[in-house]
């Protein structure tokens, strides 16, 4: 590996990521983010689609910038409603909610709240420097990848998705056909043909999956949320009253916060419901190692260490096959790839080429941006817990008007408000039935590509569907799709797997 | 094995997976069909849509031997209209009467689909909101918005 372009190309980046528009634009994101986050009920895909229009005037680079800055902000903002009240606003504060909370009963809040932030930034810095290092040999090595690699890749990645997300195997596979299928929906680039358009010219277009995960995520979760009536109560918001940690939690928490980087690190880069895995993933690990892993859950410090640290390594990971091969690996990175579409960048192995500026800003600025969090969550966690006493039935009509208007503003037309609602009638009842939404929302985005690379990895073949299995990276990548899909059905790896998943189900 | 047995998350997922997969394998009959050399805009659909009504199939059927699972939730009628009637609505009046309007009225819409709705309060809500969007969306981002019916 080369390491010697390295500095410079931090320091272009971080040329770029300190000009003052940036910074400000970085802080906002961070800002706007944390803010939508720590609304109970409403997680980082659902926060991002929100915002997504506010980023649309702007030019690609500060507008990137601004929505990794939301992403962790968003991520950050629910591990503080978990700590602060019981409410999880996504399925990996799950975990910080079991001894986060107790923490917070228990009057420590305040350093649980130190101790995630210290180990977020943590895991950040490291995962930051992982994209940087390993960024350009992986873009490298995209370049050499052919249709039926990349066709293979996808595969992969869907597959990987669906085993590691949570519920049911074959109706996430269903969904993932679902979503390819509604992907496809639109003129045709081979042939010019309008598929399942019926003569609404907007559909020959395609359905925009923006407003897909604006319907399935935002309408959705707050059908359900008002479905159930754990936030129709006031909530109880633990008191924040030094944020100090003492030096015993400073000393307990090094050792998770390390492993939990390191987890988290790993199950960012693979495909399907990284931190919310990579966090129960540190959790247990943290239990078994644990001298008296009776104070787990009850309020135990490396219970909130390991999983935030993971989570948040994870969040910084999982830009890697983004960035280098243009393959989103979640929700949250398929409505990065929106947005980029939006900017009219094509996300791929050609962007740290062509712009390089952007790359390396949006890297060093995710950094700063993780910098700023730190930085702004302590301080300001005053603010928050002000925030979060604003009862949810005055919060949610506001969250659906953001909504709308992010839907309307994506090409000002209210077609897509109407998609939107659509898919939120679909999601509410999809995943009533144990549907997830967030294996369709990445079918959408890779349908596309699926059917291009099939077609072009054919017509080079001549026909011949072997071409998959000959080329040594295309079968080697099927044969790992395989070996997941075969895993699965072993009892053994089953169970662990329903443990794992199924925990976070809850 | 009775009907009334069966699991009924996976019975309804099944059906609807059948419904979509046949819906798009289906229309994809009046499309060019192509030939595994130069696929034609029907190839792709149609076996995705096989292999979703082949899943969906799978579902219905183990959802016969699959007792004790439990029953999806009950429809939650009321936000589920409010909100969804809320966003039509939106989506309606923007194009007629700009924001401002379109704003306020799907706030309060939208707030009849929760708990405790208070005429009230939910008026105040919804004028702070709708000064709130028209602020930050048309002056501070600058979006090409209609702000009132006859602009």
């Amino acid at each position: 590996m080369d390491f010697s372009a390295l500095i410079p190309n931090l320091t272009l980046g971080f040329t770029v990521a300190l000009s003052f528009q940036n910074l400000i634009y970085c802080f906002i994101g961070v800002l706007l983010g944390t803010l939508i986050g720590v609304l109970p009920g409403i997680g980082p895909v659902a926060t991002i689609a929100m915002l997504l229009p506010i980023t649309f005037n702007l030019p690609p680079t500060p507008a990137l910038i601004m929505l990794a800055g939301i992403y962790y902000g968003a991520s950050y903002g629910g591990s503080t409603t978990a700590i602060l009240v019981n409410l999880p606003g996504e399925s990996s504060s799950v975990v910080t909610c079991m001894d986060g909370y107790q923490l917070g009963r228990q009057g420590r809040a305040g350093p649980a709240l130190a101790i995630a932030a210290i180990g977020s930034f943590f895991a950040g810095t490291v995962g930051t420097l992982l994209i940087a290092l390993f960024g350009p040999p992986l873009a490298e090595l995209a370049f050499a990848f052919g249709a039926a690699e990349y066709f293979s890749m996808m595969v992969l990645g869907l597959i990987s998705a669906v085993v590691l997300a949570s519920g049911s195997l074959i109706k996430a596979i269903g969904m993932i056909l679902v979503g390819l299928l509604g992907g496809i929906v639109g003129t045709d680039v081979n042939s010019g043909i309008a598929r399942y358009s019926f003569g609404i010219s907007e559909l020959s277009d395609g359905i925009g999956f923006v407003s897909v995960a604006m319907g399935m995520f935002g309408f959705g979760e707050i059908i359900a949320n008002l479905g159930q009536t754990s936030l129709a109560r006031h909530v109880e918001v633990s008191k924040v009253h030094s944020l100090m940690p003492t030096k015993d939690d400073i000393r307990m928490s090094i050792g998770p916060i390390v492993r939990g980087t390191a987890i988290g690190t790993v199950f960012g880069i693979l495909p399907g419901a990284h931190t919310v895995i990579a966090a129960f993933s540190s959790y247990t690990m943290e239990k078994k190692l644990a001298k008296d892993p009776t104070r787990f859950g009850k309020g135990a410090i490396e219970g909130v260490a390991g999983p935030e640290s993971a989570n948040n390594a994870a969040a910084q990971t999982c830009f890697i096959p983004l960035l280098t091969l243009g393959i989103p690996t979640g929700a949250v990175m398929a409505l990065m790839v929106g947005a980029m579409t939006i900017q009219g960048i094509a996300p791929g192995p050609q962007v740290m080429t062509q712009k390089p500026d952007l790359f390396w800003g949006m890297i060093a600025s995710m950094w700063l941006g993780n910098g700023m969090l730190v930085i702004l969550n302590l301080p300001m966690i005053g603010m928050w817990v002000q925030f979060l006493k604003i009862p949810y039935r005055l919060m949610f009509p506001g969250i659906c008007l953001f909504i709308c208007i992010g839907a309307f503003s994506i090409n000002n037309a209210s077609f897509d408000v109407y998609m939107a609602t659509l898919f939120g009638f679909f999601g509410y009842y999809a995943s009533k039935w144990g549907c997830e939404p967030a294996p369709l929302i990445l079918g959408f985005v890779l349908g596309p590509l699926m059917e291009e690379n099939l077609r072009r990895a054919m017509l080079i073949s001549r026909g011949d569907p072997s071409v998959f299995f000959t080329r040594p990276i295309s079968l080697g990548m099927l044969l790992v799709a395989f070996a997941l899909l075969a895993m699965i059905v072993l009892p053994q790896f089953r169970k662990k797997r329903a443990e794992v998943v199924g925990e976070a189900d809850a | 094995m009775a009907f009334r047995d069966r699991d009924r998350k996976d019975f309804n997922a099944g059906i609807m997976y059948v419904v979509i997969g046949a819906f798009f394998a289906g229309f994809a009959t009046n499309y060019p069909m192509g030939s595994a050399v130069r696929m034609g805009p029907a190839y792709f659909p149609t076996i995705l849509g096989a292999m979703l009504v082949t899943l969906g199939l799978l579902l219905v059927f183990r959802s016969f031997f699959m007792r004790g699972g439990e029953r999806p939730s009950k429809t939650h009628w009321q936000p589920l209209l409010g909100i969804l009637g809320a966003v039509l609505l939106f989506a309606f009046l923007i194009d007629r009467t700009g924001l401002i309007l379109a704003s306020a009225v799907t706030m309060v819409v939208c707030s009849l689909g929760g708990w405790d709705f208070k005429w009230k309060e939910q008026v105040v809500n919804s004028v702070v909101m709708t000064a709130a969007v028209v602020g930050i969306f048309y002056h501070g981002l600058g979006l090409p918005f209609r702000l009132f019916p006859w602009s």
